[in-house]
């Protein structure tokens, strides 16, 4: 079965494929995160891999470059089966995984990089004439000028990038995955990627390629793979695919009504109103949230809703626009000011920016109450005292045998109605919250959302960013969605998710190369 | 009970100790002995209170010991005797105390340097100014008003006879500290800001105020130290010596964890006591310096290890 | 692409050219406002290489531990133990100068080894575990004054007060030291290990490199270092006193030299050269704090102060929390 595509001759291809993935299982502490997901590759193709956050990419890969072992199923390099315990060793049988994170030494130069753990020596002492060579014929070969002695802490995005392919090349990759490659690339390098990925094709290496910009993937893929909840739910030859069938696949379910009904009354008055406001990669940032409705910010990854809220927030600060708060002042400029300020914020990552997990419920409820209280007033008297606090708490209805213990033990979902108890205490009139239910269960995603209902029916303004979007259409009465750090479209409620994720897809790579 | 032993995890091995000194020596056995071992604890005690508020935040200071030296022969220098002048002095070395514990924070939160390196350039710009000060060898000596907290006593107290002031100083200390870290809106910041720095900053917690409070407190209980330490000791060129050490080793005994955000002020009293009672029963087993210093040095080791485990 | 331009060369060594320029700068115009014309002979400026020995063979030990990611302040006191242990083997008799320089080199070895052990094996802080084996080496000091005196025999001072040429003996060994470093570190695959480990330690995992089989080696080469610099005052000051390391504030000092020479405290980039300019800069500020006649105390506080403000000059641009 031969498989050409419209970018020239590929190696072509009978037998064996060079990879297969069958029945890929795992679970981390009981939970199943893939379910049986089979892959096969074969030499000189590009194989696209999609779906939304949370579908199992990164676990699949992990498992494809030795992060950890599959809980069952087997991987076949060659026809044969293999298993690793290690990355060096899936390298040694020649995958290379680059993720979105890359491995570089910033410090060390880009032959020092390329070479690392198996520099060429000439009398025990590093030949440095003989790795610059190789490795400036390695990034030739990719068709770029980057200098092989340069460090790699000053090269680009894209440079490091391509750095981290000239490693894998230099390694001897014969299946090489690229991790959503063009996240951080603007439309020149993008295409510059293009034109490497063709060579590496004409040279037999096979491409598993992971991103959702469906543009991208009908110019390079020869064959799809939709994955959904850690299943897979299609495999299909490129040619002759619809975006909307694929969109469909990824992400059609039913739409489990545990959400709460729409806004009672139309929006009240503007809370938080922002007019081409900027910051790091935003631009051209127009919004204004109401009292009494909630917003959805989506948009896939990259496009930048995480750094919208933050900049919200006083994290990082907005650099240019004209900004309005309901208490007329402009944007906040540090988290302590949206605090005192009455912007309830839930940051994007529980465990890691949230909680102290050494310390109590209580005292991990009461933070906020007592940052912006008197350094030496009784931590927990007056609006402080120990019956607010444990109200504060049961308000949220935490589960927990016990208040004083260590927030670390509890669940996710309980975790976050802490830091939910957290902010209340300070009654906020605007809430930013990001991935208000990542990684949370049912139940208490229901409660969640029903919090955030309530929050708006008492006249605050609610926004939520999330990756989720069964739950920015239950949630939302009014949809904004993001893609290359700009506002791409405002939505009603009632649209649908493929309207959403087309517009989230609209940064696609120039027509016109 | 299993709450106490959270908060103090020292106790069961303070009371092994304390059970052996009282046994060996028919000296500790009477009250004005066990007094005297409160007197010459006390020192370690405040100090223990007080670099605790620097380890919960997750850091450290060494310039503790240079700071009780400096104190000292401040003391010394300014009153040369004069019993007048006691006031001033005191004045001054607190105003000193102030002064390096605002330097370090400032170092530490402002201009981001680790808390290793500030203190131990501290320790050694402060110890260098305490000899140039003395010319290297102190020659005066303290007033007796000076010297009262540390050699001070009150006398005619119901069964224990005679109290030393040093023994109130103690309890003063310790209470303040308590009410200070566990009573606070400051102390559980400082908890936090120990246990997740990112998530303190997030949540509205004035980061760089906080460390900088801690390094004050840690300086002030130095002074403190100093003034005890000068009052039964007298004036000599190394007074503070390695205390800064010993005071992080009595924390750790006493369940103050060196990774920040987990301890409790009676754990780390409770431990320095232990540990002062430790080199009182190696003392009465003959056993000296060189051993006392290892013994130290296994501590602060072991507890590293533990934590690290953890 | 053969070898680095001479752009690329002068950019590398940058802050080192600078350090030297300006501390010889210094050092000469102070030498010329005091009238000690003297200081700016050869002999003068072999006298200002001279001050630089103790810490420099020191420093160069703490450049490699921190490029590698780690910290060692286990040196000041092991500089004293190598001193004393050096003295009392020796015992005033030129027949034991090989015995006791094969112990106090072994032995600071095994201290070293110990040290990247508790790091590397044990996962301690290295901080908090050089910090304890410096209590420990204290304990042992406090006892050795009396029970290991001793004194360092005539041919043995050769090595402190010995020329080769004009040169001292103990700058050439220096310069050596700071040489075959310096090529091992940027030459070898040694080197490139340990920059990858001080680094990125998971990119060096991801790589294959083992890091406790850089760390360990790491704390043993410091230990030999701190050796060569106790065996270099025993043999200056002829007797070995357990409060030479101290009182000369190696690991403080250390540290600072290095970091001012442009090694990062967070490890993966180091010089040697730095390293050296930056014992150059200490060197001259004690040469001019000496014909200034400022009170040696006073210097102290200076050097404190300035150790201070260099790392901050590096570290105050860290965004996030810093404990």
């Amino acid at each position: 079965m031969t498989s050409a595509t419209k970018h020239g001759p590929t190696v072509a291809e009978t037998g064996v494929p060079i990879l297969e993935m069958r029945g890929i299982r795992k679970s981390f502490g009981g939970i199943d995160v893939l379910h049986g997901v089979n892959l096969a590759c074969r030499r000189g193709t590009v194989t696209a891999i999609c779906g939304e956050n949370g579908a199992g990419k990164s676990t699949l890969i992990n498992v494809l470059g030795g992060v950890f072992a599959p809980s069952a199923g087997e991987i076949l390099i060659d026809g044969r089966p293999v298993s690793f315990s290690h990355p060096a060793q899936a390298k040694q049988r020649g995958i290379a995984v680059i993720h979105q994170e890359f491995n570089l030494l910033p410090y060390r130069s880009v032959a020092d990089n390329i070479f690392l753990g198996r520099e060429p020596t000439r009398f025990g002492f590093i030949d440095r004439a003989r790795m610059d060579r190789e490795a400036g014929a390695v990034l030739d070969r990719l068709g770029c000028t980057i200098d092989p002695g340069a460090a790699c802490g000053s090269l680009a995005i894209a440079e490091q990038q391509l750095v981290e392919i000239a490693r894998a090349i230099s390694e001897s990759a014969r299946i090489l995955v690229l991790d959503e490659p063009t996240a951080t690339l603007n439309d020149a390098e993008t295409q510059a990627l293009f034109r490497l990925i063709d060579e590496l094709r004409r040279t037999g290496v096979a491409l598993i390629y992971i991103s959702h910009r469906m543009a991208e993937l009908r110019a390079l893929a020869d064959t799809i793979t939709v994955l959904k909840d850690g299943r897979q739910v299609a495999t299909r030859p490129m040619a002759g695919v619809e975006i909307d069938e694929i969109v469909r696949l990824m992400v059609g379910r039913a739409l489990e009504d545990f959400f709460p009904p729409a806004a009672s009354a139309s929006p009240g008055a503007a809370l938080y109103s922002i007019l081409d406001g900027a910051a790091g990669k935003l631009s051209g940032i127009s919004l204004t949230l109401h009292a009494g409705e909630i917003v959805g910010i989506a948009g896939l990854e990259g496009s930048g809703k995480a750094e919208l809220a933050r900049a919200m927030t006083g994290v990082f600060p907005f650099s240019h626009g004209a900004i309005r708060l309901f208490d007329g002042g402009g944007a906040p400029q540090s988290p302590r000011e949206a605090a005192r300020r009455g912007i309830g914020a839930i940051p994007e990552d529980r465990k890691g920016e949230g909680l102290g997990l050494v310390q109590s419920l209580r005292d991990n409820c009461a933070l906020t109450m007592r940052a912006l209280a008197p350094f030496l007033g009784q931590a927990s008297g007056g609006s402080r005292g120990r019956r607010q606090i444990d109200a504060l708490l049961d308000g949220v209805a935490v589960k927990a045998a016990d208040y004083a213990m260590p927030v670390g033990q509890l669940s996710g979902g309980n975790q976050q109605k802490v830091l939910f108890a957290r902010l209340s205490g300070i009654a906020p009139k605007v809430w930013i919250v990001i991935e208000p239910t990542r990684g949370i269960d049912v139940g208490a995603r229901a409660a969640i959302y029903a919090m955030l209902r309530g929050f708006a029916e008492a006249g605050a303004a609610v926004m939520v960013v999330s990756s989720d979007l069964m739950e920015i259409i239950g949630l939302s009465d009014r949809i904004c969605v993001m893609a290359g750090g700009r506002l791409v479209a405002e939505l009603p409620r009632g649209a649908s998710e493929e309207e959403i994720i087309r517009h989230a897809m609209r940064h696609a790579p120039v027509e016109a190369a | 009970m299993r709450r106490v032993l959270k908060a103090m995890p020292a106790l069961p091995l303070l009371i092994a100790l304390l059970a052996t000194m009282i046994y060996m020596s028919p000296f500790y056995q009477t009250a004005p002995g066990l007094m005297i071992f409160l007197q010459r604890a006390a020192p370690l005690v405040v100090l223990a209170c007080g670099t605790s508020f620097v380890l919960i935040a997750g850091g450290f200071d060494l310039s503790l010991g240079s700071l009780i030296t400096l104190v000292v022969i401040a003391g010394a220098m300014i009153t040369r005797g004069d019993a007048t002048l006691t006031a001033p002095a005191i004045a001054a070395v607190f105003a000193i105390g102030l002064a390096v514990g605002a330097v370090n924070g400032i170092v530490v939160a402002y201009i981001k340097v680790p808390s290793i390196i500030a203190t131990l350039g501290t320790l050694l710009s402060v110890k260098g100014m305490a000899m140039a000060w003395s010319g290297g060898a102190p020659s005066s000596t303290l007033p007796e008003n000076f010297r009262y907290l540390g050699r001070g006593r009150i006398h005619d107290v119901p069964v224990l006879g005679s109290l030393p002031v040093s023994v109130i100083v103690l309890v003063v200390v310790w209470a303040i500290a308590h009410w200070l870290l566990h009573r606070t809106n400051f102390g559980s910041m400082v908890f936090m800001l120990g246990d997740n720095p990112k998530a303190a900053m997030l949540a509205g917690v004035p980061t760089r105020s906080v460390r900088v409070a801690c390094f004050v407190v840690s300086s002030l209980t130095a002074v403190i130290a100093g003034l005890l330490l000068g009052g039964y000791s007298g004036v000599s060129v190394d007074v503070g010596g390695d205390y800064a050490l010993q005071a992080i080793a009595a924390a750790v005994i006493g369940g103050v964890t060196l990774l920040g955000g987990r301890g409790t002020i009676a754990g780390a009293a409770s431990g320095a006591l232990a540990l002062y009672a430790l080199f009182t029963v190696l003392n009465l087993f003959g056993v000296s310096e060189p051993v006392r210093l290892a013994v130290q040095g296994l501590i602060l080791i072991a507890a590293a290890a533990f934590t690290a485990r953890r | 692409m053969t070898g680095p331009s001479v752009a690329t060369l002068s950019r590398r060594y940058a802050v080192a050219l600078i350090l030297f320029v300006v501390s010889l700068l210094f050092y000469t115009v102070a030498a010329l406002q005091t009238g000690q014309y003297s200081q700016l002979t050869f002999d003068g400026f072999m006298g200002l290489l001279e001050r630089m020995v103790a810490l420099g063979f020191v420093a160069i030990g703490q450049a490699v531990v921190i490029s590698g990611g780690a910290i060692d302040l286990s040196v000041a006191n092991l500089v004293s133990l190598c001193a004393v242990i050096a003295a009392y083997v020796m015992q005033d008799d030129p027949g034991r100068i090989t015995e006791a320089v094969v112990i106090v080199v072994a032995l600071a070895a095994l201290i070293g080894a110990v040290n990247g052990a508790l790091v590397a094996l044990l996962g301690v802080n290295p901080l908090i575990a050089t910090l304890g084996t410096s209590l420990m080496l204290q304990g042992i000091l406090s006892v050795s004054y009396h029970a290991l005196g001793g004194t360092a025999p005539k041919a043995f001072q050769q090595f402190a007060y010995g020329a080769l040429g004009g040169v001292p003996a103990s700058v050439v060994s220096l310069a050596a030291a700071a040489l075959v470093t310096g090529v091992a570190l940027s030459h070898t695959r040694i080197g490139s290990r340990l920059f990858a480990v001080g680094g990125n330690a998971k990119a060096a995992r991801l790589a294959g490199i083992h890091d406790a089989r850089v760390t360990i080696p790491a704390f043993v080469f410091s230990g030999v270092m701190c050796a060569l610099t106790g065996l270099y005052l025993a043999s200056r000051l002829g007797v070995g006193t357990p409060w030479v390391g101290r009182d000369g504030n190696y690991d403080l000092g250390s540290i600072a030299a290095v970091v001012i020479g442009g090694t990062l405290l967070a490890g993966g980039r180091g010089s040697i050269t730095g390293a050296l300019a930056g014992v150059l800069l200490f060197a001259v500020i004690d040469a001019v704090v000496n014909m200034l006649q400022i009170d040696p105390f006073l210097s102290q506080v200076l050097r404190g102060l300035i150790v201070v403000a260099a790392v901050g000059l590096y570290t105050f641009r860290t965004s996030g929390e810093v404990a």
